[in-house]
Protein backbone atom coordinates (compact mmCIF):
# COMPACT_ATOMS: atom_id res chain seq x y z
CA UNK A 1 0.00 0.00 0.00
CA UNK A 2 1.39 3.28 -0.69
CA UNK A 3 1.59 6.19 1.32
CA UNK A 4 -1.31 8.17 0.39
CA UNK A 5 -3.97 5.62 0.76
CA UNK A 6 -2.17 5.07 4.39
CA UNK A 7 -2.52 8.69 5.26
CA UNK A 8 -6.39 8.91 4.28
CA UNK A 9 -7.40 5.84 6.12
CA UNK A 10 -5.73 7.95 9.36
CA UNK A 11 -7.55 11.05 8.21
CA UNK A 12 -10.87 9.25 8.86
CA UNK A 13 -10.55 7.54 11.42
CA UNK A 14 -9.24 10.66 13.13
CA UNK A 15 -12.50 12.41 12.22
CA UNK A 16 -14.97 9.71 12.71
CA UNK A 17 -13.15 8.71 16.14
CA UNK A 18 -12.07 11.99 17.91
CA UNK A 19 -10.14 10.70 20.82
CA UNK A 20 -10.72 13.26 23.24
CA UNK A 21 -14.73 14.52 23.20
CA UNK A 22 -16.33 16.58 24.81
CA UNK A 23 -18.27 15.11 27.43
CA UNK A 24 -22.13 14.39 27.05
CA UNK A 25 -23.12 16.28 29.80
CA UNK A 26 -21.70 19.63 29.67
CA UNK A 27 -23.98 22.57 30.32
CA UNK A 28 -23.20 26.28 29.01
CA UNK A 29 -23.23 28.71 31.71
CA UNK A 30 -24.63 31.74 30.50
CA UNK A 31 -23.45 35.22 30.31
CA UNK A 32 -24.74 37.25 33.55
CA UNK A 33 -27.91 39.87 32.73
CA UNK A 34 -27.67 43.46 34.00
CA UNK A 35 -30.70 41.72 36.22
CA UNK A 36 -28.27 38.81 37.57
CA UNK A 37 -25.94 42.31 38.43
CA UNK A 38 -27.88 44.01 40.34
CA UNK A 39 -29.56 40.96 42.17
CA UNK A 40 -25.62 41.11 44.28
CA UNK A 41 -26.89 44.65 45.43
CA UNK A 42 -29.10 42.93 47.33
CA UNK A 43 -26.60 40.07 49.06
CA UNK A 44 -24.54 41.62 52.52
CA UNK A 45 -21.30 43.65 51.88
CA UNK A 46 -19.16 41.26 52.61
CA UNK A 47 -16.13 43.49 50.97
CA UNK A 48 -13.22 44.13 52.51
CA UNK A 49 -10.08 41.89 53.96
CA UNK A 50 -11.21 39.16 56.64
CA UNK A 51 -8.51 38.20 58.78
CA UNK A 52 -9.27 35.35 61.55
CA UNK A 53 -9.40 35.41 65.30
CA UNK A 54 -6.97 33.40 66.10
CA UNK A 55 -7.04 33.26 69.28
CA UNK A 56 -10.69 32.31 68.90
CA UNK A 57 -9.29 29.04 67.08
CA UNK A 58 -7.57 27.74 69.85
CA UNK A 59 -10.69 28.59 72.18
CA UNK A 60 -13.00 26.64 70.19
CA UNK A 61 -10.78 23.79 70.30
CA UNK A 62 -10.34 23.79 73.83
CA UNK A 63 -14.18 24.62 74.75
CA UNK A 64 -15.52 22.66 71.89
CA UNK A 65 -13.19 19.31 71.88
CA UNK A 66 -13.07 17.52 68.33
CA UNK A 67 -15.22 13.87 69.17
CA UNK A 68 -12.48 12.32 67.85
CA UNK A 69 -12.77 8.65 67.25
CA UNK A 70 -10.73 6.38 70.38
CA UNK A 71 -8.43 5.36 68.23
CA UNK A 72 -7.90 8.50 66.40
CA UNK A 73 -7.95 10.39 69.67
CA UNK A 74 -4.65 7.80 70.79
CA UNK A 75 -3.04 9.50 67.60
CA UNK A 76 -4.19 13.17 68.28
CA UNK A 77 -2.56 12.66 72.00
CA UNK A 78 0.69 11.26 70.32
CA UNK A 79 1.09 14.20 68.49
CA UNK A 80 0.27 16.51 70.68
CA UNK A 81 2.72 15.25 72.89
CA UNK A 82 5.86 15.16 70.38
CA UNK A 83 4.46 19.34 69.55
CA UNK A 84 4.85 19.54 73.95
CA UNK A 85 8.44 17.99 73.75
CA UNK A 86 9.80 20.43 71.28
CA UNK A 87 9.13 17.74 68.21
CA UNK A 88 6.24 19.63 66.29
CA UNK A 89 4.75 17.58 62.91
CA UNK A 90 4.76 20.06 60.34
CA UNK A 91 1.28 19.16 58.86
CA UNK A 92 1.56 22.18 56.45
CA UNK A 93 5.52 21.75 55.61
CA UNK A 94 4.99 20.56 52.09
CA UNK A 95 3.16 23.60 51.00
CA UNK A 96 0.21 21.58 50.32
CA UNK A 97 -3.05 23.57 50.95
CA UNK A 98 -4.85 23.15 53.92
CA UNK A 99 -8.09 22.41 52.10
CA UNK A 100 -11.60 22.50 53.21
CA UNK A 101 -12.55 22.58 56.22
CA UNK A 102 -8.82 23.28 58.04
CA UNK A 103 -8.72 26.64 55.64
CA UNK A 104 -11.07 28.07 58.09
CA UNK A 105 -10.19 26.12 60.93
CA UNK A 106 -6.25 27.40 61.42
CA UNK A 107 -5.95 29.67 59.18
CA UNK A 108 -3.36 32.59 60.40
CA UNK A 109 -4.11 34.86 57.11
CA UNK A 110 -6.42 37.41 55.69
CA UNK A 111 -9.17 36.17 53.16
CA UNK A 112 -11.50 37.78 50.16
CA UNK A 113 -14.70 36.76 49.19
CA UNK A 114 -15.74 38.24 46.05
CA UNK A 115 -19.22 37.88 44.34
CA UNK A 116 -20.30 37.80 41.10
CA UNK A 117 -23.25 36.18 39.67
CA UNK A 118 -24.06 32.56 40.00
CA UNK A 119 -20.38 32.08 42.15
CA UNK A 120 -19.00 32.75 45.41
CA UNK A 121 -15.01 33.01 45.45
CA UNK A 122 -13.06 32.77 48.17
CA UNK A 123 -9.13 34.20 48.12
CA UNK A 124 -7.05 33.10 50.78
CA UNK A 125 -3.68 34.32 51.59
CA UNK A 126 -2.69 30.80 53.83
CA UNK A 127 0.47 29.71 53.12
CA UNK A 128 0.28 30.44 49.96
CA UNK A 129 -2.96 31.96 47.86
CA UNK A 130 -5.53 30.00 47.31
CA UNK A 131 -9.16 29.16 45.83
CA UNK A 132 -12.50 28.11 47.06
CA UNK A 133 -14.88 28.33 44.13
CA UNK A 134 -18.75 28.07 45.60
CA UNK A 135 -21.35 27.76 43.05
CA UNK A 136 -24.55 29.57 43.75
CA UNK A 137 -25.94 29.02 40.05
CA UNK A 138 -28.40 26.16 41.36
CA UNK A 139 -25.89 23.45 39.92
CA UNK A 140 -26.14 20.04 41.18
CA UNK A 141 -22.80 18.63 42.87
CA UNK A 142 -21.60 16.57 39.85
CA UNK A 143 -22.32 12.67 40.43
CA UNK A 144 -18.54 11.77 40.73
CA UNK A 145 -16.44 14.58 40.69
CA UNK A 146 -12.44 14.32 41.19
CA UNK A 147 -11.64 14.78 44.64
CA UNK A 148 -9.93 18.05 45.68
CA UNK A 149 -8.29 19.73 48.60
CA UNK A 150 -11.26 22.13 48.72
CA UNK A 151 -13.71 20.20 47.51
CA UNK A 152 -17.08 20.74 45.42
CA UNK A 153 -18.88 23.33 46.99
CA UNK A 154 -22.35 23.95 46.07
CA UNK A 155 -23.62 27.60 47.90
CA UNK A 156 -27.76 28.63 48.30
CA UNK A 157 -28.32 31.90 50.14
CA UNK A 158 -31.06 31.89 53.26
CA UNK A 159 -31.76 35.10 53.69
CA UNK A 160 -28.23 37.45 54.44
CA UNK A 161 -26.77 33.69 54.97
CA UNK A 162 -24.72 31.84 52.40
CA UNK A 163 -24.91 27.86 53.43
CA UNK A 164 -22.29 25.68 51.51
CA UNK A 165 -21.91 21.77 51.53
CA UNK A 166 -18.49 20.72 50.40
CA UNK A 167 -18.40 17.36 49.10
CA UNK A 168 -15.45 15.22 47.52
CA UNK A 169 -13.10 16.42 49.61
CA UNK A 170 -9.64 14.72 49.02
CA UNK A 171 -9.22 11.72 51.85
CA UNK A 172 -5.43 12.90 52.81
CA UNK A 173 -6.78 16.71 53.49
CA UNK A 174 -6.31 17.96 57.45
CA UNK A 175 -9.01 17.98 59.47
CA UNK A 176 -6.75 20.23 61.64
CA UNK A 177 -6.33 21.53 65.40
CA UNK A 178 -3.38 23.39 65.11
CA UNK A 179 -0.50 23.07 62.34
CA UNK A 180 1.02 20.37 64.59
CA UNK A 181 -1.85 18.32 65.39
CA UNK A 182 -4.32 17.07 63.05
CA UNK A 183 -4.97 13.72 60.89
CA UNK A 184 -6.43 13.23 57.49
CA UNK A 185 -10.11 13.39 57.36
CA UNK A 186 -10.63 10.38 55.48
CA UNK A 187 -13.03 9.04 52.82
CA UNK A 188 -16.87 10.28 52.61
CA UNK A 189 -16.51 13.48 54.78
CA UNK A 190 -18.81 16.31 54.16
CA UNK A 191 -18.19 19.67 55.21
CA UNK A 192 -20.95 22.22 55.70
CA UNK A 193 -20.40 25.92 56.42
CA UNK A 194 -23.05 28.80 57.48
CA UNK A 195 -21.24 32.45 56.55
CA UNK A 196 -22.92 35.05 58.33
CA UNK A 197 -22.32 38.60 59.75
CA UNK A 198 -23.07 38.55 63.65
CA UNK A 199 -21.86 42.36 63.99
CA UNK A 200 -21.08 44.98 61.31
CA UNK A 201 -17.49 43.94 60.60
CA UNK A 202 -17.51 40.15 62.20
CA UNK A 203 -18.13 36.94 60.03
CA UNK A 204 -19.15 33.75 61.81
CA UNK A 205 -18.43 30.77 59.91
CA UNK A 206 -20.15 27.69 61.56
CA UNK A 207 -18.95 24.76 60.35
CA UNK A 208 -20.79 21.02 60.59
CA UNK A 209 -17.94 18.77 59.97
CA UNK A 210 -19.14 15.22 58.89
CA UNK A 211 -16.34 12.78 58.69
CA UNK A 212 -17.13 9.20 59.63
CA UNK A 213 -13.56 7.87 58.92
CA UNK A 214 -12.20 9.83 61.73
CA UNK A 215 -15.33 11.40 64.07
CA UNK A 216 -17.85 9.67 66.36
CA UNK A 217 -20.28 11.96 65.14
CA UNK A 218 -20.28 15.46 63.33
CA UNK A 219 -17.77 18.30 64.58
CA UNK A 220 -19.94 21.33 65.02
CA UNK A 221 -17.38 24.24 65.45
CA UNK A 222 -17.65 28.08 64.63
CA UNK A 223 -14.83 30.34 63.16
CA UNK A 224 -14.81 34.14 63.18
CA UNK A 225 -13.21 36.77 60.43
CA UNK A 226 -13.07 40.70 61.46
CA UNK A 227 -13.27 42.72 58.86
CA UNK A 228 -10.33 45.03 57.84
CA UNK A 229 -10.45 47.79 55.15
CA UNK A 230 -6.91 49.22 56.04
CA UNK A 231 -4.94 48.34 52.72
CA UNK A 232 -2.29 46.68 54.72
CA UNK A 233 -4.82 43.68 55.49
CA UNK A 234 -5.41 43.03 51.53
CA UNK A 235 -3.98 39.85 50.51
CA UNK A 236 -1.00 39.69 48.86
CA UNK A 237 0.90 37.66 47.15
CA UNK A 238 1.57 34.53 49.08
CA UNK A 239 4.27 31.82 47.57
CA UNK A 240 4.26 28.87 49.94
CA UNK A 241 7.67 27.05 48.21
CA UNK A 242 9.32 30.78 48.27
CA UNK A 243 11.09 30.41 51.61
CA UNK A 244 12.45 27.39 50.83
CA UNK A 245 14.81 29.13 49.22
CA UNK A 246 17.24 31.81 48.69
CA UNK A 247 18.47 34.21 46.60
CA UNK A 248 21.29 34.17 44.52
CA UNK A 249 22.67 34.25 41.10
CA UNK A 250 23.75 31.61 38.84
CA UNK A 251 27.22 31.15 36.85
CA UNK A 252 26.36 33.71 34.02
CA UNK A 253 25.04 35.98 36.75
CA UNK A 254 21.54 36.26 36.23
CA UNK A 255 19.09 36.55 39.38
CA UNK A 256 17.96 32.87 40.32
CA UNK A 257 16.76 30.59 43.25
CA UNK A 258 19.07 28.08 45.64
CA UNK A 259 17.44 25.70 47.73
CA UNK A 260 18.12 26.49 51.48
CA UNK A 261 18.55 23.50 53.86
CA UNK A 262 16.16 22.46 56.25
CA UNK A 263 15.39 20.51 59.55
CA UNK A 264 12.60 18.22 59.20
CA UNK A 265 10.54 20.03 61.05
CA UNK A 266 10.45 22.60 58.31
CA UNK A 267 13.37 25.15 59.84
CA UNK A 268 15.62 27.06 57.61
CA UNK A 269 19.03 25.99 59.07
CA UNK A 270 22.36 27.77 58.86
CA UNK A 271 25.49 25.18 58.80
CA UNK A 272 26.36 23.38 61.82
CA UNK A 273 27.56 25.72 64.74
CA UNK A 274 31.04 23.64 65.77
CA UNK B 1 15.73 53.46 76.56
CA UNK B 2 12.76 53.63 78.89
CA UNK B 3 9.79 52.53 77.30
CA UNK B 4 8.27 55.50 77.03
CA UNK B 5 10.66 56.65 74.91
CA UNK B 6 11.24 53.29 72.97
CA UNK B 7 7.48 53.65 72.04
CA UNK B 8 8.39 57.86 70.78
CA UNK B 9 11.05 56.00 68.72
CA UNK B 10 8.65 53.13 67.35
CA UNK B 11 6.13 55.89 66.84
CA UNK B 12 8.69 57.84 64.62
CA UNK B 13 9.77 55.28 62.55
CA UNK B 14 5.97 54.78 61.34
CA UNK B 15 5.70 51.41 63.36
CA UNK B 16 2.34 50.12 64.73
CA UNK B 17 3.57 48.03 67.46
CA UNK B 18 2.03 49.02 70.36
CA UNK B 19 -0.58 46.88 70.87
CA UNK B 20 2.04 43.81 70.63
CA UNK B 21 4.57 45.87 72.90
CA UNK B 22 4.65 44.73 76.60
CA UNK B 23 2.12 41.64 76.12
CA UNK B 24 4.08 38.92 76.57
CA UNK B 25 2.36 36.36 74.14
CA UNK B 26 3.51 33.60 72.48
CA UNK B 27 3.37 34.74 68.57
CA UNK B 28 1.05 32.40 66.19
CA UNK B 29 3.27 30.91 64.13
CA UNK B 30 1.84 29.84 60.53
CA UNK B 31 2.55 27.20 58.66
CA UNK B 32 4.29 25.30 61.47
CA UNK B 33 4.49 24.87 65.19
CA UNK B 34 7.56 26.86 66.85
CA UNK B 35 8.32 24.40 69.66
CA UNK B 36 11.24 22.86 68.01
CA UNK B 37 12.30 26.56 69.47
CA UNK B 38 13.30 26.73 73.50
CA UNK B 39 12.27 29.12 75.09
CA UNK B 40 13.81 28.04 78.64
CA UNK B 41 17.23 29.33 77.05
CA UNK B 42 17.09 32.72 75.42
CA UNK B 43 19.99 34.25 73.84
CA UNK B 44 20.95 37.40 73.08
CA UNK B 45 24.10 38.55 71.19
CA UNK B 46 25.31 41.33 68.86
CA UNK B 47 25.43 40.17 65.27
CA UNK B 48 25.65 41.87 61.65
CA UNK B 49 22.69 41.49 59.33
CA UNK B 50 23.76 39.54 56.25
CA UNK B 51 20.06 39.20 54.50
CA UNK B 52 16.97 39.58 55.64
CA UNK B 53 14.46 36.80 53.40
CA UNK B 54 11.63 38.29 53.17
CA UNK B 55 9.29 35.50 51.64
CA UNK B 56 6.00 33.72 52.96
CA UNK B 57 5.20 31.69 54.71
CA UNK B 58 7.78 32.61 56.85
CA UNK B 59 10.53 35.35 56.59
CA UNK B 60 13.71 34.73 58.03
CA UNK B 61 16.39 37.03 58.95
CA UNK B 62 20.21 35.92 58.22
CA UNK B 63 22.82 37.08 60.57
CA UNK B 64 26.54 36.47 61.41
CA UNK B 65 27.88 36.35 64.18
CA UNK B 66 31.16 35.94 66.48
CA UNK B 67 31.11 33.48 69.12
CA UNK B 68 28.03 33.28 71.49
CA UNK B 69 28.40 31.25 74.56
CA UNK B 70 29.02 27.40 72.95
CA UNK B 71 28.38 28.21 69.47
CA UNK B 72 30.99 28.92 67.43
CA UNK B 73 31.36 31.99 65.28
CA UNK B 74 28.87 32.00 61.64
CA UNK B 75 25.61 32.47 60.26
CA UNK B 76 22.20 32.24 62.34
CA UNK B 77 18.98 31.47 60.79
CA UNK B 78 16.41 33.86 62.60
CA UNK B 79 12.83 32.51 62.06
CA UNK B 80 10.26 35.16 61.84
CA UNK B 81 6.98 33.76 63.38
CA UNK B 82 5.12 34.70 60.50
CA UNK B 83 4.85 35.77 56.78
CA UNK B 84 5.77 39.14 54.81
CA UNK B 85 2.01 39.71 54.64
CA UNK B 86 1.36 39.58 58.49
CA UNK B 87 4.62 40.96 59.26
CA UNK B 88 3.65 44.26 57.58
CA UNK B 89 0.71 44.53 59.38
CA UNK B 90 3.05 44.93 62.70
CA UNK B 91 5.12 47.92 60.97
CA UNK B 92 7.95 44.93 58.74
CA UNK B 93 8.76 45.98 55.40
CA UNK B 94 11.33 44.14 53.30
CA UNK B 95 13.50 47.44 53.97
CA UNK B 96 13.34 47.28 57.95
CA UNK B 97 17.25 46.28 58.29
CA UNK B 98 20.11 46.18 55.58
CA UNK B 99 23.14 44.13 55.03
CA UNK B 100 26.15 45.46 57.31
CA UNK B 101 23.84 46.74 60.08
CA UNK B 102 24.71 46.24 63.17
CA UNK B 103 22.29 44.47 65.31
CA UNK B 104 21.31 42.83 68.98
CA UNK B 105 19.22 40.13 68.32
CA UNK B 106 17.33 37.65 70.77
CA UNK B 107 16.19 34.57 70.29
CA UNK B 108 14.70 31.18 71.48
CA UNK B 109 17.38 29.11 69.82
CA UNK B 110 16.13 25.66 68.02
CA UNK B 111 16.98 22.64 69.99
CA UNK B 112 19.30 20.11 67.35
CA UNK B 113 22.46 23.14 68.46
CA UNK B 114 22.88 24.74 65.46
CA UNK B 115 22.73 28.14 64.46
CA UNK B 116 19.25 28.78 63.81
CA UNK B 117 16.20 30.42 66.08
CA UNK B 118 13.10 31.67 66.40
CA UNK B 119 13.67 35.66 66.26
CA UNK B 120 12.24 37.54 69.21
CA UNK B 121 13.99 41.10 68.76
CA UNK B 122 16.28 42.86 67.80
CA UNK B 123 17.95 46.39 68.14
CA UNK B 124 19.46 48.59 65.46
CA UNK B 125 22.61 49.41 67.30
CA UNK B 126 23.38 53.15 65.11
CA UNK B 127 19.96 53.89 65.86
CA UNK B 128 18.20 52.21 68.44
CA UNK B 129 15.42 50.73 66.50
CA UNK B 130 13.53 48.39 68.11
CA UNK B 131 11.59 45.67 66.24
CA UNK B 132 9.81 42.81 67.41
CA UNK B 133 7.41 40.46 66.41
CA UNK B 134 4.96 39.68 69.15
CA UNK B 135 1.27 39.30 67.81
CA UNK B 136 -0.40 39.21 64.73
CA UNK B 137 -2.70 42.04 64.89
CA UNK B 138 -6.35 40.21 65.92
CA UNK B 139 -4.69 37.33 67.59
CA UNK B 140 -5.56 38.06 70.85
CA UNK B 141 -8.76 39.59 69.89
CA UNK B 142 -11.69 38.64 71.87
CA UNK B 143 -14.85 37.63 70.09
CA UNK B 144 -17.77 39.75 70.32
CA UNK B 145 -20.29 39.02 73.09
Amino acid sequence: MSRAPLFALALALALAAPAFAAPADDPITPAPTAKDWQALAQRPDWSGSWFPVISDQFAQVTSNPVPWKPEVQKQIDHWDAEEKAGRPRGLLLDCLPHGVPSFYLITHNSIEILQTPGRVTILGESDGNRLVRIWTDGRKAPADPDPSFHGYNIGTWQADTLAVSTTAILPQTWLAVSEAVGIAIGEGAHVEQKFHLIGPDTLAVDLTITAPAVLTKPWETRRLFTRKRARSYEIVEGVCRQGDFEETTDQWGNPAWSPLAQSADGNVLAPPAK
Amino acid sequence: MTPRRLLGSIAAHGLALGLALGTGLTPAAAHHSFSMFDPAKPLQFEATIQSFQWTAPHAVLWVQAGQVGAYGPGLWSLELPTSPANLAKMGWSRNVVKPGDKVVVSINPIRDGRRAGQFKKLTIVASGHVLEALNIPGQTQQPPK
